[in-house]
């Protein structure tokens, strides 16, 4: 039993609230809405009040619902309260468990009851179908593939000659991109597709039923039956998908149609509540429905996401909302005391964001306008630099010199502790100008950067290395004709890698003559299927027809077949399992026939692990076994996951039906390496690791989300306004929405991404300015308004010291998964575990999990059934 | 319920999440594989039907808090048990796809882990524990052979004979060592060190088994190819660099494996319009 106060804790913890802080950690019934300005404290708020519930209240934890936005913070979460609750257990001896507790991004929430493994969510007995989920790649490829494409097109009633869809299709997709972007990109199809699956996802944010809406515009209701039949197109197999803005809608579908939804939880908190989206507003009002325990934790200014359906209105009016949905007005209280940053930072932001008018027409707001966000922090020290406007080469030397200099008088301990922060660090896979520059100055230091996601992952050399094998075995598309530029850099992609695959040949005999093996190999099904191929077309057979068991014997007298495949047909085994199938009722057809016998006995991730057994490979490995290096084999890692794509969306087997043609050739670097390149997809990043140290890490400012730096260097001062966005104006239109102006949002929504990056200092904000500098005009306003020193004026002597923190919340370890798999063997724990390759053949993995789940499935019924029996008896 | 209806809800189960975990994994199992994996499932309910009928609680997520290792890092163990209560007992039990002469052969291994788990029930849940087991899965050869015979007579005496649950004491006292094991390897990962197991390990028969490790485990381990140690293993007792390079290369199994993993995957393979390039 907690014999102690809370106050007890906090003593213990060194920590004194503010009022109110002490107010939200206290609060504990009913809704309540809580603004958090930068740096106020508020996860500790979160982590104190979650507590409170747990120990003075006695809410169960798995009563609880705690989401915030990203796996970082969720684990930060997870890990503050255990320890927390740790410290209260040391004192009372009380126990508490939270591995009950659904605390995670809304996304893995929302899988948590999809799965509903305790059955909260679900009538007993019933084996819960969680949909698998597609990442945005998946999701990608299974709209792009031509295949699909054009089935949506013909829902959206673009088809009408299926003879020959060519024509129709290029016309549909310059249409669409027309009417999305302005422009019709050629008539592209990666540019419909890509636009498509935003709009899609918008509906599905939206929760927009397109039987539903009113629309008059031709081409609009062409992309709501496109939607319609993509949304059904999930629940036509066995198995139902999902995308990622579908699986938040599945979950709410789900909620919504079991009876004892609104007992599953006692309180709902909510982080980062100004990047939530429609659909999950909805989840959350319905989730709390009856207990009204809703707790809304955010800070409109902070609002980074509308283009993944964010909508900030959905903060800034949360109080209307609350009395629309629950009919009970929340209790506000702003968290508005800054503790991170020097004072000079905190009065830099709040004016800042003051630089435009945010009023509405008929009075108010929009956004929280009565914040007043104070520093706790009270000296009168020059927290914000900038630099004269001189040459822009002179400027980068002059922050390079200048970060040098804080490292080499101890002011910071490492690199890690100044960040560089962008609007966007690249483009379509290259890196921005300002980006290279300062990383160019900063080089002549001496000093390294870590920029994560900023290039691109095909680009890597271990990808180039492998993808490059890989062609010399199983070729690339022959090419010809014209190529747009994207098109040609990734040929010259292709072609570099080859050439790099050349020279490790060249340096490895052994390395050459696996290559030479394999691609015999093929060389041989190939003109086996050549020689097969013309038996069939003499004989005049259709290769989907029902195979005749004489057939086979024809086939193996097809001249120029070789003795391997010959044998293979007249094996006595092989002719059993042909009139087994045919018994039983399954009869197979010739091309099955085909296939079988002209097919290898590997796959393209059986290549990847071969590949890496050569000894140039084999050294990458060396390097992470021995914890030197992680870089080249998380990027191996990742490439399995590629290939491994590959096989789930086309095939797992290399057939010659497959290589006629070069058709595999086509597809493989064609279609998907095409779209991986062209989605500019990234390199590894673990979550989980702090930034490298030693290096100046190099961030979007949507990356810096939630983080703190000692220094901050704000590396580009110009973000243009757009024109408002065709998704906006659509959905506004077809839901009767109403919210910020269309032709401010673009202006709206950059000013609150510079206020996120300026209040990420702690001690020292520079911005650079140079000559011909682009600047927003807000910050042209600031330094109109007002005088900062320069950097050499800076003395570096007088710059506060900052400490390097060393965050340990520790993590989790499994018993069975990591410590039985790592005392197996450490280096198949590190490849499979840490770093998820792939496993291409290993069958145990599988075998054990489908036991497991389908034992734990007839536990669950049979629990279920035993209730009901107690029930009636 | 009827058990028949059970079986079929049992199949059911089994097929969905087949082609779930294909769907997800990307590759599919052969078909003796599938069939092994389904039967013990059968086998499991048929033989361990009044068990299966009393679980009151499946999947139980246990979690120690708090630990901390030599190093000084915090860390969580976390573990998954069945729980069945009874009126006046309650037991714990670990569901193991390892054969019972393996699983007797490493009792220690599964007391272990069977120790911290209890550990974890009665001191941090408070809760009574009476018995912890592991069940083994994996039915014996002659019931194999019964079965594939599909000789009811044989197949009910070999049940009968067969006995899949493995008691083991639990030893309060053993708790900590085991935990400052674990906390050993915690921090070893957190370090980084990953060598493989030696190649003395490799060459080294398996406690109850007739199988070396590199048999069991490393030819099941896609990323042998690359290792230092099943390299060595697998290159010792040859002839001469050249011949043991393919060799090495050259072991995705016996003809009939290879068969049917082509079989297994052929069933994979989706037809449709292929891309090209825009």
């Amino acid at each position: 039993m907690a014999e102690f106060s809370i106050e007890h804790y906090w003593a213990l913890k060194g920590f004194s609230p503010n009022p109110k802080q002490r107010d939200a950690i206290l609060h504990h019934q009913g809704p309540l809405f809580l603004t958090a300005g930068p740096g106020s404290g508020k996860t500790r708020v979160i982590l104190w009040r979650t507590v409170n519930l747990i120990v003075f209240h006695k809410v169960e934890p798995r009563k609880i619902f705690l989401a915030t936005f990203t796996e970082k913070a969720a684990h930060q979460l997870k890990e503050g309260l255990r320890g927390l609750l740790g410290m209260i257990t040391n004192e009372t001896g009380q126990p508490y468990d939270i591995s009950g507790m659904a605390i995670g991004t809304v996304h893995s929430i929302c899988q948590d009851i999809l799965l509903d493994r305790d059955r909260r969510f679900s009538e007993a007995g019933e084996k819960s179908r969680a949909p698998v989920l597609l990442d945005s790649l998946a999701q990608y490829f299974k709209i792009y593939r031509r295949g699909f494409w054009v089935e949506l097109l013909k829902a959206g009633g673009y088809i009408t000659n299926l003879e020959n869809t060519d024509p129709e299709e290029r016309y549909a997709q310059m249409e669409i991109n027309r009417y999305l972007t302005g422009s019709d990109a050629k008539g592209s199809r990666h540019v419909a597709a890509t636009q498509i699956i935003n709009m899609f996802n918008r509906f599905s944010e939206e929760n927009l039923d397109p039987d539903e809406v009113n629309c008059s515009d031709e081409v609009l209701s062409r992309i709501l039956h496109m939607y319609a039949f993509y949304k059904a197109s999930h629940r036509e197999n066995k198995i139902h998908t999902v995308d990622f803005s579908l699986l938040q809608q599945r979950a709410y579908e789900k909620i919504k149609s079991h009876q004892g939804s609104q007992d599953a939880y006692e309180h709902i908190i909510v982080d980062e509540y100004q990047d939530t989206n429609s659909i999950q507003e909805l989840i959350y009002f319905e989730l709390s429905k009856k207990t009204k325990n809703i707790c809304v934790v955010g800070d409109d200014d902070q609002a980074l996401y509308r283009f993944r359906g964010a909508t900030v209105e959905n903060l800034v009016e949360f109080e209307e909302r609350c009395q629309t949905y629950l009919g009970q007005r929340p209790k506000r209280i702003d968290l508005d005391t800054n503790y991170r940053s020097k004072r000079r930072i905190v009065e830099f932001y709040t004016q800042f964001i003051e630089q435009t008018n945010w009023a509405k027409p008929k009075g108010g707001f929009f956004r929280v306008a009565d914040k007043n966000i104070r520093a706790f922090n009270r000296e009168d020290f020059h927290a914000v630099v900038t630099t004269a406007r001189i040459e822009k080469n002179s400027v980068f030397t002059q922050v390079a010199q200048f970060i040098f200099d804080l490292k080499a008088t101890g002011k910071i301990k490492d690199y890690s502790q100044v960040a560089f922060l962008f609007p966007s660090l690249s483009y379509m896979g290259e890196k921005n100008g300002a980006v290279r520059d300062f990383e160019e100055a900063l080089n002549e230091k001496g000093i390294q950067i870590f920029a994560p996601r900023a290039g691109r992952f095909l680009d890597v050399t271990e990808a180039k290395e492998i993808f490059g094998l890989i062609f010399h075995i199983l070729g690339r598309p022959s090419h010809q004709g014209q190529a747009s530029a994207g098109l040609q850099s990734f040929r010259d992609w292709q072609t570099g890698s080859m050439a790099i695959a050349t020279r490790l040949m060249a340096n490895d005999p052994n390395l050459k003559e696996y290559v030479t093996d394999r691609k015999n190999e093929l060389d041989l099904i190939q003109s086996d299927f050549q020689a097969l191929m013309k038996v069939v077309k003499r004989n005049r057979w259709k290769p989907n027809s029902r195979l005749k068991l004489d057939m086979v014997r024809d086939l193996a007298m097809a001249s120029g077949l070789s003795p391997k495949s010959k044998s293979n047909l007249q094996k006595q085994a092989f002719l059993n399992v042909l009139k087994k199938k045919e018994q039983a009722g399954e009869p197979v057809s010739l091309s099955y026939v085909l296939n079988r016998v002209t097919s290898v006995d590997w796959s393209v991730l059986d290549l990847f692990y071969q590949l890496s057994g050569f000894k140039h490979f084999q050294e990458y490995f060396l390097l992470a076994e021995n914890g030197i290096d992680e870089g080249p084999v998380c990027n191996l890692g990742l490439l399995t996951q590629y290939l491994a794509r590959f096989m789930e969306e086309y095939t797992p087997i290399i057939t010659a039906s497959f290589l006629d043609e070069n058709k595999f050739a086509n597809t493989f670097v064609g279609s998907i390496l095409y779209a991986i390149y062209r989605l500019g997809e990234s390199e590894y990043e673990d979550a989980d690791d702090p930034f490298p140290k030693g290096r100046v890490p190099f961030l979007t400012i949507h990356q810096s989300k939630g983080l703190e730096f000692p220094y901050v260097v704000l590396g580009n001062l110009m973000k243009r306004d757009r024109e408002p966005d065709m998704k906006e104006i659509i959905v506004r239109d077809l839901m009767k929405k109403e919210g910020e102006p269309l032709e401010r949002i673009s202006h709206f929504d950059n000013m609150r991404m510079f206020y996120v990056a300026l209040s990420r200092a702690k001690n020292l904000m520079i911005l650079p300015q140079w000559k011909r500098q682009q600047q927003s005009p807000a910050f042209k306003e600031m330094f109109n308004a007002n005088e900062f020193p320069i950097i050499p004026q800076i003395n570096i002597e007088e710059l506060p010291d900052s400490q390097l923190e060393v965050e340990d919340l520790g993590k989790s370890y499994s018993y069975t998964g990591d410590y039985l798999n790592y005392r197996q063997c450490p280096r198949k724990y590190m490849i499979f575990r840490k770093y998820g390759f792939i496993p291409s053949r290993s069958q145990t993995m599988f075998f054990g999990s489908l036991i497991h789940q389908t034992i734990e499935d007839l536990h669950h019924l049979l629990i279920a059934n035993r209730r009901k029996e107690e029930a009636s008896s | 319920m009827k058990d028949y209806e059970i079986i079929e809800k049992i199949r059911e189960f089994f097929e969905e999440n087949y082609e779930l975990m294909r769907l997800e994994g990307g590759h599919a199992i052969t078909e003796d594989i599938k069939r092994e994996a389904l039967t013990q499932v059968l086998y499991y309910f048929t033989k361990l039907k009044d068990v299966a009928t009393r679980v009151t609680d499946t999947e139980v997520k246990l979690t120690l808090p708090d630990q901390v290792t030599p190093k000084g890092r915090n860390f969580t163990i976390e573990g998954i048990v069945d729980i069945v209560r009874d009126d006046n007992e309650t037991w714990m039990y670990d569901i193991k796809t390892h054969d019972l002469e393996y699983i007797n052969s490493n009792k220690e291994l599964y007391a272990k882990q069977l120790n911290v788990y209890a550990h974890i029930w009665q001191e941090l849940r408070g809760q009574q524990l009476d018995k912890t087991a592991i069940i083994s899965t994996a039915f014996p050869y002659s019931l194999k052979q019964a079965h594939l015979l599909n000789d009811q007579f044989r197949i009910q005496h070999e049940l009968s004979r067969w006995s899949p649950l493995v008691d083991l004491e639990f030893n309060q006292q053993e708790v900590q060592s085991t935990i400052r094991d674990f906390a050993e390897v915690v921090d070893s990962i957190e370090d980084k060190k990953f060598q493989p197991a030696p190649v003395e390990v490799l060459n080294n028969t398996m406690e109850g088994t007739k199988a070396l490790f590199a048999t069991r485990v490393c030819r099941n381990c896609d990323a042998r190819f690359s290792c230092s140690s099943y390299r060595e293993y697998a290159t010792h007792s040859g002839k001469g660099e050249r011949g043991n390079f393919k060799k090495y290369f050259d072991d995705f199994g016996s003809d009939t494996d290879k068969e049917e993993w082509i079989n297994a995957n052929l069933g994979a393979t989706r037809n449709g319009i292929f891309d090209g390039e825009e």
